[in-house]
């Protein structure tokens, strides 16, 4: 260009003033756009930042809602819930306690008597035990009626119940059942120790135990040591107390041709007295374990 | 050994069915082990017979023993006899009944052979304190006859005492003096009970047919049981009736109650009453006196039998008491009279 060559005369002056003055405006229009610039990103900016705070708060109100939703639909299954296991807890603690009462119910017979409601009157259960062990349960079926009946019942044969309900069952019912129930357990008790003897201790028994369908007539030979040196004595026990479970009567004797010695007459009389004193098993148990004394006193 | 003790021997062991000869020999417990391997029970039984009783006479046998095996076939097949029930009492204010069983056996055998020279007593101890007694009667020039024997079950404590019916009724007062005597009664009454079924009889008297108790252990509540109508039967089919039905099923279960029934043959009614009629006239209903006549039920199982009338609809329920009384009043044998 001629000015550009023009100014090349000048040199640098004219091609300065010129370049100086494009120079110059470039600037302006360059600090004009910077100064625009700003303004634009200032306006992008606060347009961005406005279109920040509406996300925001779309966001926000989007959250709450979710958050509410996902509250209400917790809210209605937890008081679906609630109302089911409140439902729930409801019949099992009913039926839990339905079995409880049952439960104790059938745990009254270890008192020994119990009963049950019926259509006719009332089932009673006399449980028997002795020493701590149940033994047999016997029923008598009343039947609500006057005068009072028995409908049926499993008292056995041999206990008299028709004497005891002839005298009590009319007048006084506590009593007769009280009556019955004393007769039952004496003979479970008499009827334990035979059958323990005859089972338990079997070798000390010279012979078959003799008893009867009340136990309360036991005839036995026996030795004190089923091995040993000792005799055989005869025992013959009489329960003349049908509610007792300790014999009435005893007689110890020896069956020998020759007379006891002094020693052999205190052990009969002891005997005897173990007999009148201690149940029967237990007086047996009492000779086993004198024998293992024996023993012990021959190992030393 | 005797002639007549080996010819008692002989029958008695042929009476034994085949079937049940080793475990009645065994339960007899007179033949060891090793003389029972010896024999050849395959044998045709006249053969087995003879073999046995040879074995017998080498361990020379009794009459006791023979008696003894007599009473086991006879335990074994106790419904071939037909059974009575007496009744014994004590006096009023008696002491405990201390029974002793051997103070028993000699007693009454010594009253039998006090009375009668020639007669055969055996015992046998059986289950629940029991005893069974066999005798054979003879008189006193005559020997006992060992083939019509009579036999008497009896448990101890007891008031009861169960009798085959013996051919030889005269000899019956003397049997029950025996045993009243023996077992420290005071008074002995024949029953109106007779059975086949000794087993029944004893339920009966011992009042031990209904053993069903209500108790809080018991989970079947009492509609759950079907009225047997079985309504599942078929859907076609539809009851009419079904109240009426219902009524009847409870009536017969008020009764009858839920147990086995205890097994008789027969009940036997003598009736000795006016006639009653609905109609008027009628030359019966004039008749002053009482019209004789024996009505009687018999059934392989009475009680079972009666049970099923009502449901089955050939009787109105509920069923007259002379019916059901009979095992309540331990009677089968009945005379009516009017009042």
């Amino acid at each position: 260009m001629e000015l550009a060559n023009t100014l090349s005369q000048d040199g640098e002056s004219r091609g300065g003033v010129l370049a100086h003055l494009e120079r110059l405006e470039t600037q302006v229009s360059r600090s004009r756009k910077k100064m625009e610039e700003p303004q634009s990103a200032q306006a992008e900016e606060s347009a961005l930042g406005t279109r920040i705070h509406e996300l925001r708060r779309l966001r926000d109100k989007l959250r709450a809602e979710v958050k509410q939703h996902q509250a209400s639909v917790k809210a209605s299954t937890t008081n679906v819930e609630s109302d089911q296991t409140s439902e729930i807890t409801e019949q099992e603690s009913l039926k839990r306690k339905r079995e409880n009462v049952k439960a104790i119910l059938q745990a009254y017979r270890f008192t020994g008597i119990s009963g049950k409601l019926t259509s006719r009157g009332a089932c009673v259960c006399i449980s028997t035990a002795f020493e701590g062990n149940l033994l047999g349960s016997y029923f008598v079926d009343l039947v609500m009626r006057k005068p009072l009946q028995i409908h049926h019942h499993s008292i056995p044969v041999f206990i008299p119940l028709e004497e005891i309900s002839a005298k009590y069952l009319q007048t006084n019912v506590q009593h007769f059942l009280f009556t019955l129930c004393e007769y039952l357990n004496a003979y479970s008790g008499r009827k334990y120790q035979a059958d323990r003897l005859q089972s338990d201790f079997e070798a000390f028994l010279a012979g078959p135990l003799q008893r009867n369908s009340l136990c309360n007539l036991l005839s036995f030979t026996y030795k004190a040591e089923p091995e040993g040196q000792s005799f055989p004595f005869c025992a013959r026990l009489l329960y003349k107390d049908l509610t007792t479970t300790l014999p009435t009567d005893v007689t110890v004797t020896y069956q020998g041709t020759d007379a006891l010695s002094t020693t052999q007459e205190e052990q009969r009389a002891a005997h005897e007295n173990l007999f009148f004193t201690k149940p029967l098993h237990q007086v047996f148990t009492s000779f086993a374990r004198k024998g293992d004394k024996l023993d012990m006193s021959l190992v030393s | 050994m005797d002639e007549t003790v080996s010819e008692f021997f002989r029958r008695t062991i042929l009476k034994i069915p085949l079937t049940e000869m080793m475990t009645i020999l065994k339960t007899w417990n007179f033949l060891s082990e090793n003389q029972l391997q010896t024999v050849n029970f395959r044998q045709r039984k006249e053969s087995l017979v003879q073999d046995l009783v040879l074995l017998c006479e080498e361990n020379r046998a009794s009459l006791n023993d023979a008696a003894l095996l007599d009473i086991i076939y006879t335990q074994f097949h106790r419904h071939q006899k037909v059974w009575d029930v007496f009744q014994m009492s004590k006096g009023p204010g008696e002491d405990t009944d201390l029974f002793d069983m051997e103070q028993f056996k000699s007693s009454f055998k010594k009253i039998l052979k006090r009375a009668l020279k020639n007669v055969t007593v055996s015992f046998r101890d059986a289950e629940e304190n029991a005893v069974w007694i066999r005798i054979a009667w003879g008189t006193q020039y005559r020997k006992p006859n060992q083939y019509k024997p009579a036999y008497v079950v009896y448990y101890s404590q007891t008031p009861y005492a169960f009798t085959s019916s013996s051919q030889l009724k005269s000899n019956l007062p003397l049997l029950g003096q025996a045993l009243t005597v023996a077992s420290k009664h005071h008074q002995i009454v024949k029953m109106d009970l007779r059975s086949r079924y000794l087993d029944s009889l004893k339920a009966i008297v011992f009042k031990q047919y209904n053993q069903t108790f209500e108790t809080h252990n018991s989970t079947t509540p009492l509609q759950e049981r079907s009225l047997g109508l079985d309504i599942n039967m078929d859907s076609r089919i539809i009851h009419e009736n079904k109240t009426e039905k219902e009524r009847v099923q409870r009536v017969t279960q008020e009764i009858f109650g839920d147990y086995p029934q205890p097994r008789l043959e027969f009940a036997q009614y003598k009736l000795e009453t006016k006639f009653k009629s609905d109609l008027n006239g009628g030359i019966l209903a004039e008749r002053e006196e009482p019209l004789r006549c024996l009505v009687k039920f018999s059934s392989p199982h009475l009680l079972e039998a009666l049970k099923s009338l009502a449901p089955a609809g050939i009787a109105d329920a509920p069923l007259s008491p002379l019916l059901t009384c009979i095992p309540n009043k331990g009677m089968n044998y009945f005379k009516i009279r009017d009042k």
